[in-house]
């Protein structure tokens, strides 16, 4: 197993190494458009830094060729479940200042619950778990918005 | 008046209520993702208008110490700073959670904090005015140092892969560029975008990149967040004490290293925890084990960051410069209640100063009690809730926590952004800790090194500046041993193989 995994290259460093790299250039592009030399001198430095990291990084993996530790496949886990939750909280925060923060949370907590289901929706679980949901949704708005008087969105379509 | 008396006027019936109400809230506040000690300390200021000024100054002191204590919760239990400070407790405290011992961790936290408040506030009663000499010493090239310091421990954190740890440390840095320069005031790395303009902000950036790729991945498997017994264990007071016991050296380094970077102003209980850790992990037997779930980093970051708030307050009662952002927020309400802080707040003020850190000792004892009962139920929550409660419960609190740091939906987008792409790099091999790393001490370096380059521009000592000062050099010194002392150990432990051998 072992044998196998060292003979595996690290494909991945390497495609992301080069992405590294463009984002480097683009920084060093970016700095261009400064005069004060005070707010060049750091990110250049530094953007260079990570261009010459990733070359040796590319390098190392054309000539070492090592076994990718963490990449791996994702084997039983659902991505479909993965999109899922990154969709609800990314949907949640856009649509937050036209439905405010509590409606807009409801449907974010809603949709994740039905993601990170996996046992069977009881009669129980039905009622409890929303019922559930619906409370730590209220209890957290009230206690930003009341308590520590954190001005949430209400929603343009509720103002 | 002795300090027989002041100890007397600290434990008054109102001051002990006030130091367990203040940790317990401050504990509760501080376990919530995104809600820092400052901002705990911030809330609860008001309250404190129409009391008297030691008993406001225990009841903030409380809150204070008691949030950076809550930080290590979510830490440990999710692997999300729930403060800036808890940052390092991430590293062990949570792989000690994934094997079944977050119980542990809780109560070795609670210990070491306990131990990491009372050392700095032992500083802060004795030592406090010859310490605060410290940090009109240190000058912005020490600042930068400090802050290359940190970043040496990429290479403890970036463990068979140091070339993907400083690239990370790269992509971290290049991020606390984005927005409003500090010193030119230039707009950098936004390409336009209004979202952008307020910059990465550093809380948001933890949650993203620590706690979204763990929810990421617990939405798909069924399995079991964490590794739960079947035997109740308790506290397991015993079994932390025992291992404190045998990590007193450990603690005592981490506490004073954890008051002595609190007395630097604005360098904080991140750079305390994260360089303590650093510390530890150098000198331990054990520093193969380091972010494999050690106890000993546990004690390291958790002492150091509570540490902190003793430190913290040496220059600011005798300097009235704030050590960390919440002295900062208590300072201000001590300027409201009349008290001016200063050298000779000690003398013409001693009530108040040796009442309130008698008071804060008293709220950091009490710290004990509070902190376990609480852990232990934060412990049993994370445990007990089913998946489908503790997912949705875990984002909607990174979003609300990260909304109100700053009131920006921007924020928030960010953090989620961030998440995803720390969940991809961290598959592809880079740990999200280098990032963070850099994110925090970049704006530190930064402005460190462009304030010395002026200066020493100015001076025509560039090189006087940036290695001519004392201080400077020993902080060079500290960062050449951490870089290569595992080098080092490592020839050591060969010559000393083939020596036995032989």
């Amino acid at each position: 197993m072992q044998v196998e995994s060292k003979s595996r290259s690290d494909l991945a460093g390497t495609v992301t190494a080069v992405v590294f790299i463009l984002m480097a250039c683009l920084a060093l592009w970016d700095t261009t458009s400064m005069t004060d030399s005070d707010s060049y001198v750091f990110p250049r430095a530094i953007a260079a830094a990570m261009i010459v990291f990733c070359i040796l990084l590319i390098a190392y993996n054309f000539i070492k060729r090592p076994a990718d530790e963490a990449a791996g496949g994702t084997g039983s886990a659902s991505t479909p479940r993965r999109v899922g939750l990154v969709a609800a909280m990314l949907g949640a925060s856009l649509v937050m200042p036209w439905v405010g923060f509590l409606l807009s949370g409801f449907c974010a907590f809603g949709a994740i619950m039905l993601f990170a289901m996996y046992d069977p929706w009881t009669g129980r679980r039905r009622i409890v778990f929303p019922v559930a949901g619906l409370a730590i949704v209220l209890g957290f708005y009230t206690l930003f918005s009341k308590v520590l008087l954190v001005p949430l969105p209400v929603g343009v379509w509720f103002r | 008046m002795t300090g027989l008396d002041y100890l007397w006027q600290a434990l008054t019936p109102l001051n002990v209520l006030l130091a367990l109400a203040g940790v317990v809230a401050g504990t509760v506040i501080g376990s919530l993702p995104g809600l820092t000690a400052t901002m705990a300390v911030a809330v609860l200021v008001p309250i404190t208008f129409s009391m008297e000024p030691a008993s406001a100054l225990i009841l903030m002191g409380a809150i204070y110490t008691g949030a950076i204590y809550g930080g290590a919760y979510a830490a440990i239990l999710l692997n999300t700073p729930g403060t800036p400070s808890a940052i390092a407790t991430t590293f062990d405290g949570y792989p000690m959670a994934k094997r079944g011992d977050g119980d542990l961790a809780i109560t070795l936290a609670c210990v070491s904090s306990v131990v990491g408040g009372l050392i700095g506030a032992a500083f802060l009663l004795g030592l406090a005015p010859p310490l605060a000499e410290v940090a009109l010493a240190f000058g912005p090239v020490e600042y930068f140092w400090l802050a290359v310091f940190g970043l040496t421990l990429i290479s403890a954190l970036s463990e068979g892969n140091l070339l993907k740890g400083l690239i990370g440390a790269c992509f971290g840095l290049l991020l606390a560029c984005i927005g409003v320069a500090e010193i030119s005031a230039d707009i950098r790395f936004t390409f336009g975008s209004q979202v952008l303009l307020g910059g990465i902000e550093t809380v948001s950036a933890l949650i993203g990149l620590y706690c979204i790729p763990v929810m990421i991945d617990l939405v798909a498997t069924p399995d079991r967040h964490l590794k739960v017994t079947q035997q109740p264990r308790g506290f397991r007071l015993k079994e932390a004490l025992a291992i404190s016991w045998l990590g007193k050296f450990n603690l005592i380094r981490s506490s004073v290293i954890g008051t002595l970077v609190g007395i630097l102003p604005g360098a904080g209980g991140s750079i305390a925890g994260l360089v303590a850790y650093s510390e530890a992990r150098r000198s331990s037997k054990r520093s193969a084990f380091f972010g494999k779930g050690e106890p000993e980093g546990v004690q390291a970051t958790e002492s150091a960051n509570n540490a902190t708030v003793g430190g913290g307050f040496i220059p600011t009662l005798v300097l009235g410069i704030p050590g960390t952002p919440p002295d900062a927020v208590i300072l201000g309400a001590l300027l409201i209640q009349g008290v001016r802080t200063g050298p000779s707040l000690f003398t013409e003020n001693g009530a108040i100063v040796y009442t309130f850190i008698y008071g804060l000792i008293l709220a950091t004892v009490l710290m004990l009690p509070a902190g376990l009962v609480i852990g232990r139920y934060a412990y049993k929550s994370i445990i007990t809730v089913p998946k489908a409660i503790l997912v949705p419960t875990v984002a909607f609190m990174t979003m609300i926590g990260t909304y109100a740091i700053r009131n920006s939906i921007s924020d928030v987008v960010i953090m989620i952004v961030l998440g995803v792409v720390g969940w991809f790099l961290n598959r592809f091999g880079f740990s999200p800790s280098p990032i963070v790393l850099g994110l925090i001490l970049g704006r530190i370096a930064e402005q460190g090194f462009v304030q010395a380059w002026t200066i020493g521009a100015a001076t025509e000592d560039l090189t006087g500046m940036f290695f001519g000062r004392p201080i400077s050099l020993v902080i060079i010194l500290f960062t050449l041993i951490s870089l290569f002392y595992p080098l080092i150990r490592k020839h050591w432990a060969t010559t000393g193989g083939t020596a036995n051998a032989g």
